[in-house]
């Protein structure tokens, strides 16, 4: 039933030309997601949710109020037709607090930490899904100046604060937070580059959370033991981290390479090495993550064979798109 | 009269900046929630009497049946904090850091 209510929310976000069902769309998602959250009765996931629910529901209570000045001041609810600028200002700040984005990224690592690797899943690209939607309606009256400022900052923090990590849900909330960085600095010069960054992170985090939901590691020591229990799996979690990483043999560098061309098309070269230079900090601990999952020996031999047999296929194949 | 327009938004950034600068309780935070979400459905009620139009006429319901689904999730998400924990304080809620 969940599930469904999760799919009916977004659907009707996307399919959404007014405000209030575009609002709506969002409250249903919210609500659906956070008995998901709060499923294991355990404290840390009663937070999470307390924590995500307070920070979506200021957020969508926001987006509501920059739709009615904007109502207001011209009369109509269409979402396309931002007039103005002060609802603009708003609403990107409702929907970077519901992304995640640099001045309101602080709720999103703790709410990951609580929540199961699934519910985990889901949060970071399910959820994402609707408020870029709205980015992309309204991308031709958003304030370049804002964004760009927020998604530089964003690179940077979840670059920075990825470096001290060891809980593994912790570093892909900080990945998430540095790809939507990449993802809303090109939104108002060509959004359609941002609906193919988001396709190709949702594609990796879904296969790189499915593969640590499968050996179910939770911090980096257990990720140096799980090359006993499925080696085939160890391999292409390396390459789906890498590809993450934008290394450029793989699929993950050709979104990077694309904002870099269209920044530069747009003589924002700056900010195009500035972006390139800060992702070299998330390279650094995707290559922590890879060299403790591949190359590094456990001190005791263990012969674990467990069978887990859920959703292995898929990771083979993402990794060699 | 744009008098009036002035005070319900201020109520808004008022209850608004009152969540964001939380007292001590979490039930705070919550009840100024619904306070926002209260004025914005005053504003849309407001401009949908005032330009006459009968189309708009559903926001301002849809909006009050879409509080009344978040004010009991609220309600639920409070009853199990109380449950896992000993207060209600939000210095309590520092359980995820590490």
């Amino acid at each position: 039933i969940l599930m469904l209510s999760l799919a009916l929310g977004t659907m009707i976000t996307i399919t959404s030309n007014h405000w209030v069902t575009a609002w709506a769309g969002l409250e249903i998602n919210t609500l659906a997601i956070i008995p998901l959250i709060s499923k294991s009765h355990h404290p840390r996931a009663i937070e999470a949710a307390t924590k995500y629910f307070l920070t979506q529901a200021t957020a969508s209570a926001l987006m509501l109020f920059s739709s009615m000045t904007n109502a207001w001041s011209s009369g109509q609810w269409d979402i396309t037709q931002l007039t103005n600028p002060p609802s603009c200002l708003l609403l990107t700040a409702a929907i970077a607090i519901k992304l995640g984005l640099t001045p309101f990224h602080f709720w999103f690592p703790e709410v990951l930490q609580g929540s199961s690797l699934t519910t985990a899943l889901l949060l970071s690209t399910a959820m994402k899904f609707p408020p870029t939607t709205i980015l992309l309606l309204t991308s031709h009256s958003l304030n370049p100046t804002l964004l760009s400022t927020m998604a530089i900052m964003s690179i940077a923090l979840g670059g920075w604060m990825g470096l001290n990590q060891t809980q593994t849900r912790k570093i892909l909330a900080f990945s998430s937070i540095s790809h939507l960085g990449w993802m809303t600095i090109i939104i108002t010069y060509n959004p359609k580059l941002t609906l193919l960054t988001f396709y190709l992170y949702s594609l990796m985090t879904t296969s790189i959370f499915l593969s640590m939901n499968s050996t179910n590691t939770l911090k980096l020591s257990t990720l140096m033991t799980s090359w006993t229990k499925a080696p085939m799996l160890n391999t292409t979690l390396m390459l789906t981290l890498l590809s993450l990483a934008g290394l450029p043999p793989l699929t993950g560098f050709l979104p990077k390479w694309l904002i870099i061309q269209e920044l530069t098309k747009q003589e924002m070269t700056t900010t195009a090495t500035i972006i390139s230079m800060l992702s070299l900090l998330g390279l650094f601990f995707y290559l922590r993550l890879t060299y403790c999952s591949t190359i590094t020996l456990p001190p005791n031999s263990s012969n674990k064979m467990k069978q887990w047999s859920i959703k292995k296929p898929v990771n083979t194949l993402t990794p060699t798109l | 009269i744009p008098l009036i327009y002035i005070n319900i938004i201020l109520t808004f950034t008022i209850s608004l900046l009152k969540i964001l600068i939380y007292h001590s309780h979490l039930i705070s935070s919550l009840l100024y929630l619904k306070k926002i979400i209260l004025s914005l459905f005053i504003i849309t009620t407001l401009t949908t009497l005032n330009t006459h139009s009968l189309l708009t006429n559903i926001i301002p319901i849809t909006i009050l049946i879409f509080t009344t689904y978040k004010t009991t999730i609220n309600l639920t998400l409070l009853i199990s904090i109380s449950n896992t924990y000993n207060l209600n304080y939000i210095h309590n809620l520092n359980l995820l850091q590490y």
